[in-house]
């Protein structure tokens, strides 16, 4: 009996969000297929990767990110460089001098950096706070008043303080808004809820499902991922449509195979090339599980992702 | 005079004036003169949102005042009335925006006249999480300086946004308060038709924040009706006038307080009298349904999670309320909101002061609560939060519920100054903050005297703790609606998907129905969802169409069917947190049961913790089921395999703790009486073959039961 091949494809797909304005505005989501899966319907939009630069500057980055980075003295520089980056879509601006547990830098200075970056590129701008849920509630409502009219996407509204980074945001503002939640899909979906309720357009929403460095509890990222494209797609469920991004960044170069210095693990070779490793295998994993989007911060692995994402698509 | 003719009559006095202004400013200006107000997009906010059209020259205003006219119908209807308040306040904003001619600056210090967009924007943020959690507009003279400080004051303390029309604007400044955007106070105008400043707020905001589309009125009217929480505090005299714009607020959902007694008619929720102006503030929030937060308990010692386990020993002890010697207990009663004051406490008999030290006493506390969405059920779930609340102060400690409570006070925390008021500020504080979606109002009394202790434990107390318990036991899954879903494990069970009926509470023990349905209403978004039983396929199997419905939504697809009552045709799936679990013994045709303590081994040859890697992780597996331990007595137990009579072992300490119900049970369904002295246990056997011998010896019932497989 000859194979008769079946197409995967659903009825249901993921929303198209759209992200920056102009030429280079970048559209993410709206397949009706599993992640990359080109054999059963077309993938419109490929999945995207974005470069992420921080206020804090580059004294604790790592020297390969350092030397691309040669000559840039401001955050308007590293930004502009950033946009520049060959496989870059977009650039993420982490506000994560805000800190009140770190730098503690006020709002208003973080702001200056938020506008000296929005001034300096055409490329789409995601801005992420600092992690800390009340500082974060008033920056990011700052950002989103500061990037008016830049269709920004702001990460991140969480179950803590997703009132008011979504209203000002989603609302206010007119930006688009990240949902963050950790790992578990029924949180994700009840944040997306409570955020479409108060009025935010769900075709304004990206999630960020929460992940976690390979090898650190990542099953339960892959599941997490598989679940929420599974009810998006297999049950039309529209609350779980939106597109996911991911930021890896953080997660890939913050445990100890990235941060183990050569003279402790002489073993295990040269540092950097584990670290590029974390977040190379990091994103491959996240965009196999069905992440829209990626935040690197390596040239070498945006250079690698965006070529895999090239090939595969 | 009736209020429509107040109404009619201030509306057509205001629309003269209009239509006076803008033919005034046409002689003078001309037709093509720009009118705008500044740093908006939004042309003449009210009449953009409520026609859709935008104005720029004083010609278009002429024709938009023409569109306000055919609001101005005069029948007496009360549409007529609020759609005339509509038109008064549209008459407002063209007399104001012809103030704006020429980039003119009509509104000078302290006043703000018109808004911009940016400051809506800034203010709509906070307004939409609650952090303002209401609008006032408070217009007139207040009866003097003092009580127009002392209702601004009240207003800013709860976080209130405050906008001011008319007189008062000088009665607080002759009071010395400041005002202005930073402090949430902010003074309009001195005109009446200022006013139309904040309903430009209102209106901008539902275009803005409501995506609303211009010329939506019916859109725009239900936004600002569930959305923006303003009301109106008006002081008497009420003119024509203000009783024309007062009708408008009301149209866009904002209720009108005023102390106004002459020719006033009062419209329940609505147009609401209040002589009393110290009163204004309570009456409008209840009118406007805003609940404030409570951010700090305000008690002499600390309040936190961090004293939940602390013991104070009998040394340390200032008095003890012991309810195993006293008569002591703890109530929630629900009452109807009217017969109730918020923030209410009431002491019968003395205060901690006069408790000899280290003695025991008795205490009872009645905490009284009302609110439309509070229903009698949620009773019990209120009141078991009381041990935390407790427990949570610092040098106190709660055990027990109902009334058999102990409560100790260190002498550090009475030394402090902890008296029984500050008990009942921790219970009110709580309850209100949270329980706020179904408690309004919150009263507490508290009663140390011990005749009235006595007295009121049984005619109070013991009545209400009866009539609950029979609720409970009337409470079958026949009886009630719905049932509810409860997914609350799913973070590492991700399919497994609890169906919880009265009879079946959740496999952890946790959740009951009574507990699910409080869930779903304090938190609509959770973890407990309602599940319809419109379709039965099977009675005697549980089996629904509506249930394996939900269970497939709720498990992704990962579940289809699930039956209520039956171990072996699609059970219910179990996540990994059940208290107990039960499964199969086929030499007897029964079933034995483990609890999640029992460290030994059961006549199936597994422990407890064998059993549970097999039935854990949101799989059905047949023969095998995770439950609560109040399930073992219910008459739904593996109901469609023959019930309660299948069970023939568990562990001697559950059976000690179950016996009295179960025993119950088994009297109710088949006539047996002591049924639990069949039941084996570790002292009678661990291995099948001698538990049969048991079994046939004392003659259990499941010997004579058909095989399960």
């Amino acid at each position: 009996m000859p194979f008769n091949g079946k197409s995967g494809k659903f009825n249901a797909s993921i929303n198209t969000v759209e992200i920056g304005c102009g030429e280079k505005a970048i559209k993410i989501g709206g397949e009706n297929v599993l992640p990359f899966y080109t054999f059963d319907a077309a993938i419109e939009n490929a999945p995207k990767v974005g470069v992420m630069i921080s206020d804090l500057g580059l004294d604790n980055e790592p020297a390969g990110v350092k030397a691309y980075y040669e000559g840039c003295t401001t955050i308007a520089e590293v930004a502009k460089k950033a946009a520049e980056m060959p496989g870059a879509d977009f650039v993420c601006l982490k506000l994560e001098g805000a800190d009140p547990n770190g730098e503690n830098k006020s709002v208003e200075e973080c702001i200056e950096a938020v506008k000296a970056v929005v001034d300096a590129i055409d490329v789409p701008l995601v801005i992420a706070g600092c992690k800390h849920v009340e500082k974060d509630n008033e920056l990011l409502n700052k950002a989103a008043e500061a990037a008016q009219g830049k269709n920004v996407l702001i990460l991140a509204a969480k179950e803590e303080n997703y009132k008011g980074v979504a209203a000002a945001a989603g609302l206010a503002y007119g930006q688009k808004v990240g949902a963050e939640s950790a790992v578990d899909i029924n949180l994700a979906k009840q944040l997306n809820v409570l955020i479409s309720k108060m009025g935010v357009a769900q075709n304004n929403i990206v999630m960020n499902v929460g992940s976690a460095a390979v090898g650190y509890g990542f099953e339960y990222v892959v599941s997490t991922m598989d679940r929420t494209k599974a009810a998006a797609l297999g049950q039309g469920d529209k609350d779980v449509q939106m597109p996911i991004i991911t930021p890896v960044a953080d997660d890939a170069w913050n445990v100890k195979e990235a941060m183990a210095s050569e003279a402790d693990m002489p073993a295990w070779g040269s540092q950097e090339a584990r670290g590029i490793g974390m977040e190379v295998s990091t994103a491959a994993s996240v965009l196999a599980s069905g992440s829209n989007a990626v935040i690197l911060k390596h040239p070498t692995s945006v250079a690698t992702i965006s070529k895999m994402i090239k090939d595969l698509m | 005079m009736t209020l429509f003719d107040r109404v009619f009559g201030g509306n057509d006095a205001v629309y003269g004036l209009t239509e006076a202004a803008i033919d005034n400013a046409i002689a003078q200006y001309g037709v093509d003169q720009a009118v705008a107000f500044p740093h908006t997009a939004y042309s003449l906010p009210c009449y953009y949102g409520v026609t859709g059209t935008k104005v720029s020259n004083l010609g278009e205003l002429k024709e938009a005042l023409g569109v306000v006219k055919t609001l101005m119908t005069r029948e007496k209807r009360l549409n007529d009335a609020f759609m005339s308040g509509v038109a008064t306040a549209l008459c407002a904003e063209f007399i104001e925006v012809l103030k704006y001619i020429n980039g003119a600056t009509p509104y000078e210090e302290p006043c703000y006249g018109h808004l911009a967009d940016a400051t809506i924007r800034e203010l709509g943020v906070p307004l939409v999480t609650g952090d303002i959690p209401g609008v006032a507009v408070v217009l007139g003279k207040a009866p003097t300086t003092e009580d127009a400080v002392a209702l601004i004051k009240s207003y800013q303390a709860q976080g209130i946004l405050v906008t001011l029309v008319g007189e008062i604007i000088d009665q607080l400044a002759e009071g010395g308060m400041t005002t202005g955007a930073n402090v949430r106070v902010i003074p309009l105008g001195k005109d009446v038709t200022s006013v139309i400043h904040v309903v430009s707020v209102a209106v901008r905001a539902a275009l803005i924040f409501g995506n609303v589309t211009p010329g939506d009125a019916g859109n725009l009217m239900k936004y600002t009706f569930e959305r923006v929480p303003a009301f109106v505090n008006a002081f008497a005299p009420l003119n024509d006038v203000i009783v024309a714009c007062g009708a408008g607020a009301i149209a866009l959902g904002f209720p009108v307080v005023t102390n106004e007694t002459e020719n006033i008619f009062r419209v329940p929720k609505s147009l609401i009298v209040q002589e009393d102006v110290s009163k204004f503030n309570a009456t409008s929030l209840e009118a406007r349904d805003i609940k404030i937060k409570i951010a700090k308990i305000d008690i002499p010692v600390a309040f936190a999670s961090a004293f939940e386990g602390e013991i104070i020993r009998r040394g340390d002890m200032q008095v003890e309320f012991d309810g195993s010697r006293k008569d002591c207990f703890e109530l929630v009663r629900t009452r109807e909101l009217t017969e109730i004051e918020d923030h209410k406490f009431t002491l019968i008999g003395p205060d901690f002061d006069a408790m000899e030290v280290g003695s025991k006493q008795q205490i009872a506390y009645i905490v009284e609560v009302a609110g439309k969405a509070m229903q009698s059920d949620f009773e019990p779930v209120l009141e078991r939060k009381f041990h935390t609340y407790i427990n949570c102060i610092e040098g106190a400690m709660h055990t027990g519920q109902r009334d058999m409570i102990r409560i100790r006070l260190s002498k550090n925390t009475y030394e402090a100054g902890f008296r029984a008021k500050d008990l009942a500020e921790v219970l009110y504080a709580n309850i209100k903050n949270e329980f706020d979606v179904v408690v309004d109002k919150c009263a507490v009394t508290i009663i140390t005297d011990e005749a009235e202790c006595s007295k009121l434990r049984q005619e109070l107390a013991v009545a209400a703790y009866n009539a609950r318990d029979e609720r409970l036991d009337s409470l079958t899954d026949e009886a009630v609606p719905v049932y509810y879903s409860c997914t609350m494990c799913q973070a590492f069970s991700p399919s497994h998907v609890c169906v919880v009926t009265p009879e079946r509470l959740g496999l952890c023990g946790a959740v009951s129905w009574l507990d699910a349905k409080a869930t779903k209403e304090l938190n609509p978004e959770g973890p407990c969802q309602i599940i319809t039983k419109e379709r039965c396929i099977d009675e005697n199997l549980g089996r629904y169409e509506d249930v394996d419905e939900a269970v497939a939504k709720f498990s992704n697809g990962a579940l289809e069917h699930v039956t209520l009552y039956s171990i072996m045709e699609d059970p219910m799936t179990s996540c990994g947190c059940f208290e107990c679990i039960y499964g199969i013994e086929p030499f007897s045709n029964g079933v034995a049961i483990a609890n999640r303590e029992y460290a030994g081994l059961t006549p199936l040859g597994m422990t407890f913790g064998e059993l549970a890697s097999m039935t854990g992780g949101g799989v059905q597996t047949p023969g095998f089921m995770g439950h609560g331990k109040h399930f073992i007595a219910s008459k739904k137990f593996m109901k469609a395999e023959g019930g309660v009579e299948r069970i023939v072992w568990m562990p001697k300490d559950l059976k000690d703790q179950v016996a009295e119900k179960l025993n119950k049970t088994a009297q109710e369904l088949y006539g047996i009486e002591n049924f639990t002295d069949m039941i084996g246990d570790e002292t009678i056997a661990t291995d099948p073959e001698t538990l049969l011998a048991f079994l046939t010896e004392k003659g259990h019932p499941a010997l004579g039961l058909e095989p399960m497989m």
